[in-house]
């Protein structure tokens, strides 16, 4: 269970308050939707939950599974099992796709106490993921994310989450550069990884991906705090009513 | 030019170790005067300060405070070398399957040299001087009247190396390892002649390993010259490793013929100063030159890379990767000059220099020199400088890859290019093993 108590959250560099005192809980097997207007600090949250730096949490904690995360680098904490698909995936020039997999996959099976996967093991694994994704293996012996196109990069961000096998998946407005389709393959792929032991956080400014990835909770996080929770019905009114009473102006 | 009154304790230093020496160095009658030729030039020249643009960056006059005893080509043969054959020994590259020349403290071993290899004359160096065949006097001519002190000194003072001549249309089916090995404790100037001439569409792999056994400091000073034919081509990968302390003076004289190439790839470690100076000069039309470095010095070592490519005819291609990775108080330099002479049309030029610093004490010198004087010619030059990526480094530490590990993949990526260079696949494995072994060495 994910559990963000009275969360208060500033940049490092600057004086400026992004997160107010944010409270949320995510029980294992569900899926929760955090939506929002630009600048309410959906980034931030999804940043601050996978251990950037530049932030700083000036109150509150961040509880996974019981055990606060806020004191881990971000390596342990994807080793107990928190991952953050970016919305703009990083491209790494020089580093294959599968040496990156592997080496990813490798290290937190080896944080987790499991056994580091052989060559043809992983090739196994990863031939089988990818090809769900509709990812060829041939994209993934070029370098991660090199010349990829928007969609082509969400497709691997979902792969690199299949790898983890993550139990905290934050999604940060995935379905961002997306064309329908591309949307389709990236949503079929998160579903599969619905589970009971899996926690998801889905973050976005739209409600289109919601269609997709129907949420068990909706979140509203506007000026820094959750201004109000619902079911997933609550996506569908904010598409009508917009942002706008919760800033207090339109979006 | 202005003539030096003051001699430092060094200049003073070498100029009686070739007085000292000059009975006994090798070499005919016009090779004595070579050497005399050559010792005047570097008293009129004396060790060069920043004043001289080539070593603006390497004031090796200040760097040097004495000279070390001359080592001769007359050490006993019979040093421990199995290490150094079979590659083993640290510093070497193993599994590289290839005619091995052991050089220990400059002097051949005379047990290594290849025997009976269709289409390769290959000649001890104090043999070659004393005979002085065609080609071996016209590659002594393209150091004659030096306007570098390096190249002069080591004019004046060459004892060891080798002479080897490839005939027309041979390739050799493995590649030529010349390892100079560096042993005992004592301190010692160590001076070295590599002569390599290749016949029209020859090929070859020359690899260059210069390694350290003892515990002594040295100061190394290595010049080759290579003259290729016709259409032959050249892949001259040096790998050396220079311990803090010592210095490792060392000059490539190139000449092409029309449609040559040549491929060089240098890999430099350690704490030392280490200079490396190209000079290239495209003779024939439509040759080509693919340059590729890569320094990794430890945290106080000084790796100064500086390219003189003559463009003197029309047609031809030059390519220059270089790239560092600066550590402690480490320092990087960079400097490429390419000349286009009036007639050079067509020339297609390209450098690229790039540091990627991991301190804030390191520094990296970047100097891209162009003097065109064709009209229709393509040549740029690019530098850069960075940190390793703090949002890269992010990324890679939230799919749970450890900093360091994170780091080392980075900065292997970083230098991967330039690795990806060398086409001889046991040779860039082995490269790729030191690189990593650099890194793991506390560079992460």
């Amino acid at each position: 269970m994910l559990e963000i108590k009275n969360l208060f959250v500033k940049l490092a560099e600057e004086d400026r308050q992004i997160l107010k005192g944010l409270t949320l809980t995510v029980p294992k097997g569900e899926v929760h939707a955090i939506m929002g207007p630009n600048g309410s600090g959906k980034s931030t949250l999804a940043y601050v939950l996978a251990g950037r730096d530049g932030y700083e949490v000036t109150d509150g904690d961040i509880l996974w599974n019981g055990e606060s995360i806020l004191g881990m680098e971000p390596d342990e904490r994807a080793a107990k099992g928190v991952f953050l698909a970016f919305q703009y995936p990083m491209e790494i020039p020089g580093v294959a796709g599968l040496t990156f997999l592997r080496t990813a996959t490798n290290a937190v099976r080896k944080k987790r106490g499991e056994a580091e996967l052989s060559t043809p093991e992983f090739m196994r694994v990863v031939k089988d993921k990818a090809a769900k994704l509709n990812i060829a293996v041939e994209m993934l012996k070029r370098p991660v994310n090199v010349g990829f196109s928007g969609g082509e990069k969400k497709r691997s961000e979902i792969l690199q989450m299949a790898m983890l096998e993550p139990t905290l998946c934050v999604l940060d407005e995935t379905d961002s550069g997306l064309d329908i389709d591309a949307l389709k393959v990236v949503s079929d792929g998160v579903n599969a990884l619905r589970s009971p032991d899996r926690a998801m956080l889905v973050i976005t400014h739209y409600q289109r991906l919601l269609n997709h990835i129907v949420p068990d909770r909706v979140h509203v996080l506007a000026a820094g705090k959750i201004q109000k929770s619902g079911g997933k019905e609550l996506a569908l009114e904010l598409e009508k009513s917009g942002y706008a009473e919760f800033t207090g102006k339109a979006a | 030019m202005s003539v030096q009154v003051t001699k430092t304790k060094a200049e003073q230093m070498l100029t009686e170790a070739f007085a000292g020496a000059e009975a006994a160095l090798p070499g005919s009658d016009a090779v004595t005067k070579l050497r005399r030729e050559a010792i005047g030039a570097f008293s009129a020249l004396g060790l060069p300060t920043r004043r001289v643009e080539e070593w603006k960056y390497t004031d090796l006059r200040a760097r040097l405070a004495d000279s070390f005893p001359v080592a001769m080509d007359s050490v006993s043969g019979s040093q421990a070398i199995g290490g150094l054959l079979d590659g083993t020994a640290p510093g070497l590259l193993p599994g590289l399957n290839a005619y091995t020349i052991v050089f220990v403290d400059g002097a051949l071993e005379p047990r290594t040299l290849p025997e009976d290899v269709k289409g390769l004359e290959v000649l001890p160096l104090a043999t070659a001087l004393e005979s002085v065949p065609a080609w071996v006097e016209k590659a002594l001519g393209e150091t004659a009247r030096p306007a570098d002190a390096a190249v002069a000194l080591n004019t004046a003072l060459m004892a060891g190396g080798v002479a080897m001549r490839i005939a027309d249309d041979v390739s050799l089916d493995r590649p030529i390892h010349l390892v100079f090995a560096q042993s005992g404790s004592e301190p010692k100037l160590v001076t070295t002649r590599v002569i390599v001439d290749l016949g029209a569409r020859a090929s070859l792999s020359l690899v260059e390993t210069h390694v350290a056994m003892g515990t002594s400091v040295r100061q190394q000073n290595t010049l080759v010259t290579l003259a290729l034919g016709e259409a032959a081509q050249v892949a001259h990968v040096k790998n050396l490793t220079v311990d803090k302390g010592s210095i490792h003076l060392s000059n490539s004289v190139v000449r092409l013929g029309a449609r040559a190439t040549y491929k060089p790839f240098q890999m430099t470690t350690g704490g030392g100063l280490v200079r490396h100076g190209l000079d290239l000069r495209f003779e024939g039309t439509h040759a080509s030159l693919d340059f590729a470095a890569l320094a990794l010095p430890d945290m106080s070592g000084h790796v100064d890379t500086t390219l003189v490519i003559d463009h003197r005819v029309a047609h031809c291609t030059s390519r220059e990767l270089y790239k560092c990775v600066l550590d402690g108080t480490a320092r990087g330099v960079f400097q490429g000059k390419v000349i286009v002479a009036p007639g050079a049309q067509k020339t297609d030029g390209k450098q690229m220099a790039q540091a990627l610093m991991l301190s804030p004490e390191a520094e990296f010198d970047s100097k891209p020199e162009l003097e065109i004087y064709a009209d229709d010619v393509v040549c740029g030059h690019g530098s850069t400088s960075a940190e390793i990526d703090e949002d890269l480094l992010f990324y890679c530490r939230s799919r749970g890859i450890p900093k360091a590990e994170a780091r080392a993949l980075l900065i292997e990526s970083f230098i991967g290019e330039v690795i990806d260079k060398v086409e001889h696949e046991a040779l860039r494995e082995a490269l790729v093993a030191r690189a990593g072994a650099w890194l793991r060495a506390g560079h992460v």
